[in-house]
Order: structure tokens, then C-alpha cells, then sequence
């Protein structure tokens, strides 16, 4: 692939002219990187120094509840969006990689044009993959790290869960691969429908089914911790801050149960031999593992993907 | 046009029917699941939630989200379907014939650019219409049969718009708003994206100061007071030698509750109010909101339609001076 990059021997249609062809994607990319880092930026210096001030000045002094102001509100809200612009981005790709990276030229015919000036198929489709996934990887990289720094600089107790979808994905290497796995999914619908808008749409929802299945199938690939309770103390407590897995009774024989909803009565605990209960949840210790079953998982979505498109692109071509 | 289904309209409804379909299967969709949701799940969900002690573990503490959050769900896509509309007329009914000729090709078989705009307008139009109507009418039943098991509002923000006509003033906006973006860039990538992006900013912006289309209810009174569940809460505080403010140092007051309300004189506290609006205000500030949508939607068709005079009038006037 670097070979696509030095433009120097190649003939045209490659690297430079992706850049040309896409300078209003590139911009936006740019504006839109600019703007996610200055964000996080500020959330980590001057936003996180006025929060820590408010903070103390507001509601370290024995008060039961407190009200933020305006400045623990900006710094909430600046962190938030810089989140949701970073949760956006693979939909983004997709929605451009289906439809004017690839659908387009494909529907206009000027791919197939490109293809009679020397530049065959399978490395027209290179130039146009590894261009923008070079990008999206060193930007999102650095995203990612500044992300990171502010998450775990917290100025105040803020009640950001690491947990949350958004947080999970912008807090490791998941926000760096779903916008790749956006950009084959796109070029895959794109090389498929070979119209720009049924491919945008196609790619939309390609991406968003996949991420939904992911996000599904993750906490179910590793171990569970599980904490148990008597029926003295009923559910486990120390539960705080974590993935919640399932939760029922315990029978003297150690099998689990749905819960029968017994409570307090003696008589229906002794009914469903009900001898205690159980709570399976992911503690925050479970970052790292489940980030990277999530990382996987999305890279072999993206790897499948552009792996079909050149397998399609070749059998169409030859 | 004198047999309603031929010629341009008869061309628009043929060449987009893929969008007919989704829009017909997202109406008929969203009424079917209004129908099962409130005839099954509302009654397995609230004899779920029965056995639960609220104050005790309870194996599914969200037995209701079995509604609620599907319901939650209808209402966010019916608000805000009008930006799967402005994307579609953006580029598929506008941008894309513009970018691939086809457009002028059209003026060039009998039919003026006119009436290929107004068939391009008029056929959508109708369709959304008739389709949010539906759904408008059916959301209002639906959200309202089972109160007691949702925990929104008439005041969030989807379920403002979906209880009214602004869900289809809003899609008959994205409509135009759509067609002008097409116009103007004559592209049909970048129309989808400035088109979204515009539709989403009126929205951000009418949500963000939706409060202000209606004057609101201020009620003060010596005692503390508990808002009513109804109301739409939008500040509240104590007077301070009869001045409203909001930053009233509580934590200062501490101790018995004798103590605490000397504390609290002594701060100078004679009163609290709340500004609000009542329930009763939901029509007049839909109505309002309506009304400035509707106004956009208008304004938009009205340059659209002048823009496309000027653009395949002016070479031929041109020509007519130069002689």
C-alpha cells in the first residue's frame, strides 16, 4: 500500500488525485479533527481548571445537593459533544464511502474510465481504501488519546460512566477501527449497487446493524464476575459503575433460577428451594478485555468487507 | 393534468417509488406497532411492573421499558423523520436529475421547468401529508392510552412535534427547503448534506427557544411550593427583597428546622416563584411553531420556483437584448 502513496512513479488515478478528487471530504475531515481536538483540549486545561473551582466552590461545603453552574454545565457539554462527534464519525464514512467515494464513480462511469488509463481495478480500489484509512487512522488515534487524557482527568465528579456506548468506544482502539469497518462497509455497498444513493443508504445501515451486533456480542465473550448474596442480605451490593449481566435466586444445589419473587415469605423460599441470590456484571477492571473482543470483532468486520470488494471487483473486471 | 395520474405527476410517483415504499412501510410500520403496543405489551408490561415492591429489588425493574421505550422510539423517528426528507428531496428528487441532465431533458419533452418543479413538490407534498396526518393522529391515541406506564412529557422535545401538525409542517419544510439546496448547488451529494445540515439547524434552533413562542405563567408565593406534574418547569427561586434569583446560598442553613428558618430570613428570602407553562399552552406554542415552519417551507418554494425562472428564462433574454 505504500507504494500507492509515493505518487512519484505512479501513473494517475492514484494517491495525489484521490486527494484532489475528495479536497471537500479532506476539509471537512480537517475542521472536523481541528475542532473534536480543540475541544478536548479545553475540556483538559482552562474547562477543567473553572469545573474543579466551581466544583469546590459550589458544593464542598456540606451541602446535601448542588446545583452546577455555568461552569461545570460548559465543561459537561463540551466533553459530550466532543464524544458524540467522535460516536458520528463511522456513519459519516460509510454514508461518503458508499456513496461519493465509490457509488458515485461507479454510476458516472469515470471509475471504468480509469481503468482503461493504466490503472488497473484492484489498485484503483487500493488508492481509494488506503488514502482515507490512512487519515481516519492518524486522526482518530489522536482523538482517542486526548479523549483518554480528559476522561481520566475528571475535574469534578461528573458521573461519566466508562461504560456508556460513546465513552467505551472513544476511551480505546474501537474508535479507531469502526471508522475503517465504515469505510469498507461503504465501498462494499458501493462496489454491489454501483449507484451513489442506494449505496449511501445501504452503507448506513450496514454500519449501524454491525455496530448493534457488536455492541451486543461483547460483554457475552468474556467471563462474567459474579457476586453473590444470603437471603438475609439479599442482592450482592458493591455493584456500582458496572455492565449489569443477569441476575435470579440460587437453589441449595448451586443452580441459578429466575427470581420467584418470594421476598420475605418463608414458605415460598422453601417452595423454590431458594437458598440465595447471584448478580454476573463487568467491573471497570473489564476495560481493557472487552475493548479489545469489541476491537476484534469490528476489525474482522473490516477486513471481511474490503476483502469482498476486491474479490467482486476482480471477478467483475476480468 | 386534466386525469389527475398523468404526465409529471404520474413520472414522479413511477420514478421514486422506492421512496413511496419505505415512506408507506414506515407509516403503516409505526400504526401497526402503535396499535400492538398498546393492545398487548401495555398489559403484559403493567401486570409485570404489578408484581414488583417499587421500593424493593424487583428481577425486571424496568418491566414498563417494554412500552415506554418502544414508544419513546416512534416518537423521536416520527419528530424527526423530516431529515430522512430533506436528504431524499435534496438529492434524489432534485439534485440528482439537475447533476445528470435529466432534469433538462424534461424541459425539452413539452414540460416547462414550472410545472416539472410543481409536479416535483406537489405529488411529495401530498404524500407526506396525508402520511403524517396518520401518524400525528395515531401517535396522539397511541401515546395517551397508557399514561401510567411512560415517564414523558407533552413538553420533551419529539413528543411536542409528534402530537401536532408540525410533524408534517416540518416534513413539507424539509420538502422545500430540499428542492432549494438541489437549486442551488445542482449536485446531489452536496445538496443531501447542506440540505441536512439546514433542516437541523431550523430544528436545533426553534427547539432551543420553543419556550419562548408563548408568554409564560409566573406564580410566586411566600411558602415553597411543589410544581405540578403537568406543567412545563422553566426556572425557579426565591425573592430576595423582592428581587427573583436563583442562586439562594441554602448550604448556609443548617441545624434544626427552627434554625434553619431563622437562617433563612435572615437571608432575606420572603418568597419563591416558578416560571412555567401549563398544559395549556401546548396548542398556542405548537400553533406558533407551525406557523414559523410553515412560513420557511413557503419562503424556500417561493425561491426555489424564481431561481428556476431566472436560471432557464435569462440566456434567451439575454440573447433578446444582444440582438
Amino acid at each position: 500500500m505504500t507504494a500507492v502513496l509515493s505518487t512519484t512513479s505512479a501513473p494517475a488515478g492514484t494517491g495525489r488525485t484521490m486527494l484532489r478528487l475528495h479536497r471537500t471530504a479532506l476539509i471537512v475531515w480537517a475542521v472536523v479533527f481541528a475542532g473534536v481536538s480543540a475541544a478536548l483540549l479545553w475540556a483538559y486545561g482552562p474547562g477543567a481548571s473553572a469545573a474543579a473551582d466551581e466544583w469546590r466552590r459550589l458544593c464542598l461545603n456540606g451541602t446535601d445537593v448542588c446545583q452546577w453552574g455555568p461552569g461545570l454545565e460548559r465543561y459537561n457539554r463540551v466533553y459530550a459533544l466532543a464524544e458524540y462527534a467522535i460516536a458520528l464519525l463511522p456513519s459519516l464514512v460509510a454514508a461518503w464511502a458508499g456513496a461519493a467515494l465509490i457509488g458515485r464513480e461507479l454510476e458516472q462511469g469515470t471509475a471504468q474510465l480509469a481503468w482503461t488509463q493504466g490503472v488497473s481495478p484492484a489498485r484503483w480500489l487500493a488508492a481509494k481504501l488506503a488514502v482515507p484509512a490512512a487519515l481516519l487512522t492518524a486522526g482518530t488515534a489522536v482523538l482517542v488519546l486526548l479523549h483518554r487524557l480528559v476522561f481520566e482527568a475528571q475535574a469534578a465528579p461528573m458521573n461519566w460512566s466508562w461504560y456508556d456506548d460513546d465513552t467505551f468506544a472513544a476511551n480505546g482502539p474501537l474508535a479507531i477501527v469502526w471508522p475503517l469497518a465504515a469505510l469498507a462497509l461503504g465501498a462494499l455497498a458501493g462496489l454491489l449497487l454501483r449507484r451513489s444513493l442506494p449505496a449511501l443508504v445501504a452503507a448506513l445501515v450496514a454500519i449501524w446493524g454491525t455496530s448493534l451486533a457488536v455492541g451486543l456480542a461483547t460483554p457475552r465473550l468474556w467471563p462474567w464476575e459474579t457476586r453473590t448474596g444470603t437471603l438475609r442480605t439479599g442482592y450482592p451490593g458493591g455493584t456500582v459503575d458496572v455492565i449489569f449481566g443477569g441476575q435470579g435466586a440460587l437453589t441449595s444445589t448451586g443452580a441459578r433460577i429466575a427470581d420467584p419473587m418470594c421476598r420475605d415469605d418463608a414458605q415460598c423460599l422453601a417452595d423454590h428451594d431458594v437458598t440465595g441470590y447471584f448478580t454476573d456484571f463487568h467491573p471497570a477492571s473489564h476495560f481493557w478485555p472487552l475493548q479489545l473482543i469489541g476491537t476484534g470483532l469490528a476489525l474482522a468486520v473490516a477486513a471481511t468487507a474490503a476483502a469482498t470488494a476486491f474479490w467482486l471487483l476482480r471477478r467483475r473486471t476480468r | 393534468m386534466t386525469t389527475p395520474l398523468t404526465g409529471p405527476p404520474r413520472a414522479v410517483l413511477r420514478l421514486h417509488r422506492t421512496a413511496l415504499i419505505v415512506w408507506g412501510l414506515f407509516v403503516t410500520g409505526t400504526i401497526a406497532g402503535l396499535v400492538w403496543l398498546n393492545t398487548v405489551t401495555a398489559d403484559s408490561a403493567r401486570a409485570k411492573s404489578a408484581r414488583c415492591d417499587p421500593l424493593a429489588y424487583c428481577a425486571d425493574p424496568f418491566a414498563n421499558t417494554s412500552y415506554s421505550a418502544p414508544i419513546s422510539w416512534i416518537s423521536t423517528f416520527i419528530c424527526y423523520g423530516f431529515l430522512a426528507v430533506a436528504a431524499w428531496a435534496g438529492a434524489a428528487l432534485i439534485g440528482r436529475e439537475l447533476e445528470q441532465g435529466t432534469a433538462r431533458l424534461a424541459w425539452t419533452q413539452g414540460v416547462s421547468p414550472a410545472r416539472w418543479l410543481a409536479a416535483k413538490l406537489a405529488v411529495p407534498a401530498l404524500v407526506l401529508t396525508v402520511g403524517g396526518i396518520m401518524l400525528v393522529v395515531a401517535f396522539r391515541w397511541g401515546w395517551a392510552a397508557n399514561r401510567d406506564l411512560m415517564g414523558d412529557d407533552w413538553a420533551f422535545a419529539d413528543v411536542f412535534v409528534a402530537r401536532g401538525p408540525a410533524t408534517v409542517a416540518y416534513a413539507l419544510c424539509a420538502l422545500a427547503v430540499g428542492t432549494l439546496t438541489a437549486l442551488l448547488l445542482r449536485r446531489a451529494l452536496p445538496a443531501l448534506a447542506v440540505s441536512l445540515g439546514a433542516m437541523w439547524t431550523l430544528n436545533f434552533f426553534l427547539e432551543r427557544y420553543r419556550e419562548s413562542f408563548w408568554p409564560t405563567v409566573t406564580r410566586t408565593s411566600p411558602p415553597e411550593f411543589e410544581a405540578s406534574r403537568s406543567w412545563w418547569p422553566l426556572e425557579n427561586g426565591a425573592i430576595i427583597d423582592g428581587r427573583r434569583t436563583q442562586d439562594v446560598p441554602y448550604w448556609e442553613c443548617d441545624g434544626t428546622s427552627a434554625e434553619n428558618e431563622r437562617c433563612l430570613d435572615d437571608l432575606g428570602i420572603t418568597g419563591h416563584y416558578t416560571t412555567y407553562h401549563p398544559q395549556s399552552h401546548y396548542w398556542p406554542l405548537h400553533l406558533v411553531e407551525t406557523g414559523i415552519v410553515l412560513t420557511v417551507a413557503a419562503v424556500a418554494t417561493l425561491i426555489a420556483f424564481r431561481l428556476l425562472r431566472r436560471r432557464t428564462t435569462a440566456p434567451a433574454v439575454r440573447k433578446g437584448a444582444s440582438v
